[in-house]
């Protein structure tokens, strides 16, 4: 039975890495108030029943007609208020929810708002809309598994960040006046208690998050010296990165820096810490630290190859002769899928997957919008397409 | 601190190995991660029970497969996903075994499938996989006797002739 082990272990090794413990406890909580609510409902149906009856009880005194008619129309008469009220208090919430949606659905047709509430789903990938005349500028739309919505609240000129696994998405709310964390299992909304200014987000600002959502990492203006800010969106701590510096990503813990033309590459731990390694020669379009620990792919500049590196040494460990589909040019680089599969960007919008052991390329997915894009975010990639 | 840091430990430590085992019985990246993630949330409000009387580990992974066979079959809307399909670019040996077997296990009932990833991915015996499982080790036997038959009907490459070396 060992071939039947080892083929079981080879499948095992395909289940995605998954970080469950918050959207568990969200999910207990949930169940618990659902609950709650169910046996509270409950109690004041019974009381109210209670309350009627008692009210009815002298009504029989006189004649069981009236009595039995008083008790029927007494009884509905709660049970239609009780459920009124209700109804009332679930409509009102809901009407605020859905009064705010048709409104700005009104406003802005075609794209609902993301629901306050759980349910929207897993995020496939974000654009920015382009906005060509008469409108209040651009937006966030992010498409899940159940549909196109509209961001309320994101800072349409600010980037959003998706986590790898699409069930988190950060952005800029300038009405907060700080990054929000939007849990797309749960629902929940975690807005950052580091205010940055509007004003400090300049153009080519990159945005990058962690899987667990704790962390953010921000990079004010795209080429300049201005620092860049690590953010703990849980405790609030900050942790500044040097300007010569661009954000990639963060993974596992790491936050992958790049400055460029040098070329160096610094994995800072989100504590703090670590130091760059310098490559020989210019590298750009850096991807995430492959699952081994240590490879990073780059797009050498000139030749523009997509080559591996190593992120502990420096050292160059190969080319790939990436053998892609009517010759598109890659964009970026994305996520590794395991140790041999990185999933590149080409043209505007579609991704594949590169064995970089053979260098061969085959089409994972496209990414479409009813709009042109503006930028293209996709899960985990600190970089976006404009 | 809150009173769920215990459980996030365990969580943090453990997840990925309890979503290899929900893995290997849904076959299906998002139907395992559903499933683990109504356990845990099963899991988390009996947490301080099960730190004190016993093996909260063993408890998951008991949930995860009663869970697993107690599950409505639902039908699946199409999922965008980032990850590739099954009709991958990599024919090596490896992958085609994967593969294959992935499709075997598709065809096997839920409580057989269970019973191949206890007794040989878990490396469960039997009386460990009937415990997990709340039913008799005759039971085990029979559904691994059926599942195996199955299996090397399907997987042949895969399923050695001899069953004897699991009867632990």
């Amino acid at each position: 039975m060992t071939r039947l082990r080892d083929a079981l272990g080879e499948l095992a090794e395909q289940a995605p890495l998954v970080s469950l413990a918050d959207a568990a406890i969200a999910r207990h909580r949930r169940r618990r108030a659902v609950r709650t609510a169910a046996v509270m409902a409950a109690v004041v149906v019974a009381m109210t029943s209670t309350v009627t009856a008692v009210a009815a009880w002298p009504r029989t005194d006189v004649t069981s007609t009236d009595a039995a008619s008083t008790d029927a129309v007494s009884t509905d008469v709660t049970s239609t208020d009780t459920a009124g009220t209700d109804a009332a208090g679930t409509d009102a919430a809901g009407t605020d929810a859905a009064g705010t949606h048709a409104t700005d659905a009104a406003a802005r047709p075609g794209a609902p708002d993301l629901p306050d509430g759980p349910g929207a789903g897993e995020i496939s990938h974000a654009y920015q809309t382009q906005c060509a005349h008469d409108c209040p500028g651009p937006e966030w739309w992010v498409v899940t598994r159940t549909g196109t919505y509209r961001v309320p609240g994101a800072y349409g000129d600010a980037p959003v960040a998706i986590s790898r696994d699409g069930r988190k998405l950060a952005y800029y709310s300038e009405s907060a006046g700080a990054h929000v964390v939007h849990d797309m299992v749960t629902g929940k909304r975690t807005t950052s208690p580091v205010r940055v200014a509007r004003k400090r987000i300049g153009p080519g600002s990159m945005l990058a998050l962690s899987d667990d959502g704790r962390h953010l990492a921000f990079d004010p203006r795209e080429g300049s010296k201005d620092p860049g800010l690590l953010i703990d969106v849980r405790t609030g701590a900050t942790r500044s990165i040097p300007g010569v510096y661009e954000v990639v990503g963060i993974k596992d813990g790491l936050v992958s820096l790049v400055r460029y033309r040098r070329t160096d590459l610094w994995l800072m731990p989100v504590t703090g810490g670590g130091a760059p390694v310098r490559f020989k020669g210019t590298f750009i379009m850096f991807s995430e630290l492959n699952p081994d620990g240590r490879t990073v792919a780059a797009m050498e500049f000139e030749p523009r190859r997509l080559t591996l590196l190593d992120a502990r040494t420096g050292r160059r460990l190969g080319v790939v002769p990436v053998r892609s589909p009517k010759g598109s040019r890659v964009n970026a680089t994305g996520i590794w899928l395991d140790r041999h599969r990185l999933v590149v960007i080409a043209g505007r919008g579609t991704a594949y997957v590169v064995d970089v052991r053979t260098g061969e390329a085959r089409r994972h997915a496209s990414y479409s919008s009813p709009h042109k894009p503006a930028m293209l975010i996709l899960p985990g990639l600190g970089q976006y397409l404009r | 601190m809150d009173h769920h840091d215990g459980f996030r430990e365990f969580v943090l430590a453990r997840q990925q190995a309890l979503m290899r085992t929900a893995y290997l019985l849904t076959g299906d990246a998002h139907a395992a991660e559903d499933l683990l993630q109504t356990v845990l949330s099963n899991v988390v409000g009996r947490w301080s029970r099960l730190v004190r009387d016993g093996n909260p580990e063993a408890y998951t992974r008991r949930a995860l497969v009663n869970q697993y066979i107690s599950w409505k079959r639902r039908v699946r809307p199409e999922v965008l996903s980032p990850w590739p399909p099954d009709d991958g670019f990599s024919h090596d040996e490896a992958t085609l075994n994967r593969v294959m077997l992935q499709r075997a296990l598709a065809e096997l009932t839920r409580k057989q499938r269970a019973v191949i990833v206890l007794r040989f991915w878990e490396d469960m015996t039997e009386t460990q996989a009937a415990e997990a499982l709340g039913c008799s080790v005759g039971t085990v036997k029979s559904q691994t006797h059926h599942a195996l038959a199955r299996l090397r009907a399907l997987v042949p490459h895969l399923v050695d002739v001899e069953i004897e070396e699991v009867r632990r």
